[in-house]
């Protein structure tokens, strides 16, 4: 679906011309090896270099900028994807074409505006502002704390530091507290130079363009420097050769709701070749409105409002989350390792088969639908097959039978139970 | 069947309106692998105390009744309408607003089928004691998990604070107790008086032929037999031009405070082209006062006053409105002061110039038509639009010949004298 043009050794182009959108955008990735260091000092670089610019060097004359070009988007970003850090850039624009006065290119002016900042960043004797970088780190810093605020995302954080100390699966794609403090003007500029310098870069342009002609001005428009850019070794988390006794946690906080979260490993990651029928189990059990979860938890025992499975395949893992009356903890618990028995036992139809294929099916489809849905789901399935389709992945879930899913769900490895809930009485356990 | 092409946009919106009285849209789009599909009725929280169907005195139902009506239609006497979906490859959903209940699917493929399934599922009803009892626990569990929301629960606070009398006070899911009162024949007399088709839409976008899925809907609805129209009567309360409350706050298990400003819309008894260009010169006026670009945002920023969190909006139906505007913040007091003072200048000393509204201006016409790109916002947009009788695609035209004028109308019924209210959400003791 996109052209792939390699404009240096790990940097690559892909474009891909399209009608479908009313708007032209543009995605540059650099990807890293994850850690708490590189996470903290790379979210708050990208918080830097989204403020301003050399040739817009106050936040207020960028943003001023970006709206002179028709409300034209511009902004950073960082993510995780298995023991790789993403900082990603991302930029969209209208395509002129719809606008009554074009009275200027709007999306050259974009890419001008982007690859300015990029290269040509807001420095003052070859460092960043401090009073800029200082704030950011506070903002960082107040992002990180804020996942407090959200009960459900803090209870699902809070498990996977229980279960994943240290590694990968449980750190922040913004990194923490501490590292963010300990940044500095200096090495932030260091951060930057090394991301320039070492990352692979992916970038992608998507809308109703002359891609060729961008092709061709590629080099010229991203002129990075020739390095050796190592793409970063994939590791599948380490688990114990034995089987770890599941642990059960119980914590408290100031709420009404508990939240009851589990969680799974499998041996199967997004690189195993189970990984279609990994997809199918989940489904199955959990991710959609006629799933085992969903169905028994919620529609027949009105035990949640909420009870889903997910599948984090580049950590081995599988979390199962549900927002529940704390009292009713014991009750839940059992009902969902029932469903998870149930899987193991063939306790399958074909028809929780045909609606999750059609399920799993229908969305990947639709998420083509939006140019974003486009780049993020093309940067993940490229590492699989550069010709990716969702025809081909949608054939694979098609040969998923009964037996595969019987099969994946008892790879499941239960490893923690985790309450969070405001919850009075802990007296037993 | 009407056509209505825009040109400036390149796109085509197809309309019905069948003997039932039933508006029907469908607007085609190129390239797109999905079909959007909503049916939505003109029923929302707000809408309490009514004249039932057949009846001739005014009722007043329960807190919640539109939200758990919502849930309810998708059990049927043979299971669960998810399953339907599910079997033909359609992610189905359904929401409650202050004043619309939109049911919907999104499907790539048996658009027919499912169109089908989501028709009537809508228009045939099925509640019992026991299904309405078996749901009680599920919406509780919805409320609780809203109630541990420190976002939400400022928000609908703030709402709260501003208006004394009109129902948008009260939440749309009613509460854990409110929804103890709803039985089966509840149900049944908001779905007689609100679910006639002449007080709904329906609108199909994306993937679609829209000559066919025209005469598919006409079919289906010929086929159905319906009551002869009937316009529904809702009852409001006098709402006073005052906020109810002047502040009030809430300690919760939250980072770092939370403070939001309220403000109250008065003349809010408008609708068609008129409320398009209040509500997109509102729109306008914040952006100017609030946006990134605006000298608020870089002062306070610098300051360490708002952080990420800082947002702002307006909403306006007819009856009600407002604009709230928060953010986190370690100093709630300093930030109040300097978002009134913003406020109270503009009052005083009006000052937007040409050039700012015509930077706005640009922007929100290419946030318009960045939007078009989603099928989701045009059908939820379209809709909203349509009960208050203005046209979604009007929008880039009056933002085209919006004057400052305008903006100044707009601000006098939004910000005046005692229209205002303040909401503070601090962490409570245990918090760190």
């Amino acid at each position: 679906m996109f052209h792939k043009t390699e404009l240096q050794s790990g940097v690559n182009l892909y474009t891909r011309q399209t009608a479908q959108f009313k708007t032209v955008s543009v995605a540059i990735k650099f990807t890293a090896p994850l850690t708490e260091e590189n996470a903290a000092a790379r979210t708050v670089l990208a918080n830097v270099l989204e403020d301003s610019s050399a040739h817009y060097p106050t936040r207020t004359k960028l943003r001023q900028a970006l709206e002179e070009l028709y409300g034209a988007v511009y902004y950073t970003d960082t993510s995780k994807r298995g023991n790789e850090h993403i900082f990603t850039i991302y930029a969209e624009s209208v395509n002129e074409e719809y606008l009554r006065n074009p009275e200027m290119p709007v999306f050259e002016q974009l890419l001008t505006l982007v690859t300015e900042s990029l290269f040509k960043p807001n420095l003052k004797d070859d460092l960043f502002d401090e009073a800029i970088v200082e704030r950011e780190k506070q903002t960082v810093i107040d992002r990180i704390g804020s996942i407090y605020n959200d009960k459900t995302r803090f209870a699902n954080k809070r498990m996977l530091e229980l279960i994943r100390s240290g590694q990968p699966a449980s750190l922040s794609a913004s990194g923490t507290e501490k590292a963010v403090a300990a940044i500095t003007k200096e090495s932030l500029k260091a951060t930057y130079d090394q991301m320039l310098s070492d990352d692979t870069i992916d970038i992608y342009i998507l809308g109703d363009v002359d891609v060729d002609q961008l092709t061709d001005r590629a080099k010229t428009l991203f002129p990075f420097t020739k390095g050796t850019r190592k793409s970063v070794p994939v590791t599948v988390s380490k688990m114990s050769e034995e089987v770890p006794t599941a642990k059960h946690i119980r914590e408290r906080q100031e709420m009404k709701q508990g939240k009851l979260n589990m969680a799974f490993s499998t041996p199967v990651g997004f690189k195993h070749p189970d990984y279609p029928k990994m997809q199918m189990m989940n489904g199955v059990l959990g991710g959609f409105a006629h799933s085992k979860l969903f169905i028994n938890v919620r529609e027949k025992e009105s035990l949640a409002y909420y009870c889903s499975s997910s599948y984090a395949s580049h950590y081995g893992l599988l979390y199962i989350m549900s927002g529940i009356d704390a009292e009713q903890e014991e009750k839940t618990a059992a009902l969902i390792d029932q469903q998870i028995e149930a899987l193991r036992n063939g306790d399958i139809s074909d028809l929780e088969i045909r609606q999750t294929l059609a399920l799993l099916s229908n969305s990947i489809r639709s998420s083509f639908d939006s140019a974003k849905g486009q780049i993020e789901i093309y940067d993940q399935y490229k590492l699989l097959d550069e010709n990716f389709s969702s025809d081909k992945l949608i054939e694979k879930w098609e040969r998923v039978t009964k037996e595969d899913i019987q099969e994946m769900a008892a790879l499941l490895t239960k490893e923690i139970t985790y309450l969070l809930s405001g919850r009075e009485a802990m007296d037993h356990e | 069947m009407n056509k209505i092409h825009f040109d400036q946009l390149q796109e085509t919106l197809y309309h019905q309106k069948l003997e039932n009285g039933l508006n029907v849209y469908v607007l085609p789009k190129e390239g797109f692998s999905k079909t959007y599909v909503t049916f939505t009725t003109k029923y929302g929280s707000v809408d309490r105390t009514f004249i039932p169907r057949g009846g001739k005195e005014l009722v007043t139902v329960p807190d919640g009744i539109a939200h758990f009506l919502e849930h309810k239609m998708f059990e049927k006497e043979d299971g669960d309408v998810f399953q339907q979906f599910s079997e033909n490859a359609a992610a189905a959903n359904a929401f409650t607003s202050f004043t619309r209940t939109s049911y919907l699917f999104s499907s790539t493929s048996e658009l027919y089928e499912n169109t089908k399934t989501l028709l009537d599922f809508v228009q045939q009803p099925y509640f019992t004691e026991k299904t309405v009892e078996k749901e009680k626990g599920i919406i509780a569990q919805e409320i609780t998990m809203y109630d541990d929301q420190a976002d939400w629960r400022q928000y609908f606070g703030t709402i709260e604070n501003l208006f004394e009398n009109h129902p948008v006070r009260i939440d749309i899911a009613g509460t854990v107790e409110t929804i103890q009162d709803i039985t089966a024949e509840h149900l049944y007399e908001c779905y007689e008086t609100f679910y006639h088709p002449s007080n709904m839409v329906f609108f199909a976008v994306g993937n679609v032929n829209p000559e066919e899925m025209m005469k598919f809907v006409e079919q289906d609805q010929q086929a159905k037999s319906f009551e002869v129209p009937e316009p529904v009567v809702r009852s409001f309360p006098n709402e006073p031009d005052y906020a109810a409350k002047k502040r009030s706050e809430l300690y919760m298990d939250v980072s770092k405070p939370k403070l939001m400003v309220g403000t109250k819309c008065r003349n809010t008894d408008m609708s068609g082209k008129d409320m398009l260009i209040r509500e997109l010169a509102s729109d306008v006026t914040l952006d100017i006062l609030f946006g990134r670009s605006s000298d608020f945002f870089t002062q306070a920023y610098n300051e360490g006053l708002i952080d990420e969190s800082f947002a702002y909006e307006f909403n306006l139906e007819n009856g009600f409105g407002f604009a709230a505007i928060g953010s986190d913040t370690e100093k709630p007091d300093e930030l109040e002061k300097l978002i009134k003072r913003v406020l109270d200048d503009a009052k005083n000393n009006w000052s937007i110039t040409d050039e700012q509204l015509e930077r706005i201006r640009k922007k929100r016409i290419g946030l318009f038509m960045r939007a078009l790109n989603s099928p989701e916002y045009i059908a939820n947009q379209f809709t909203h639009y349509n009960f208050n009788e203005m046209n979604l695609f009007d929008v880039v035209p009056v933002l085209e010949g919006l004057t400052t004028d305008q903006l100044k109308a707009a601000y006098d019924d939004l910000y005046y004298e005692d229209g205002q209210t303040i909401m503070t959400i601090y962490p409570s003791e245990q918090s760190k």
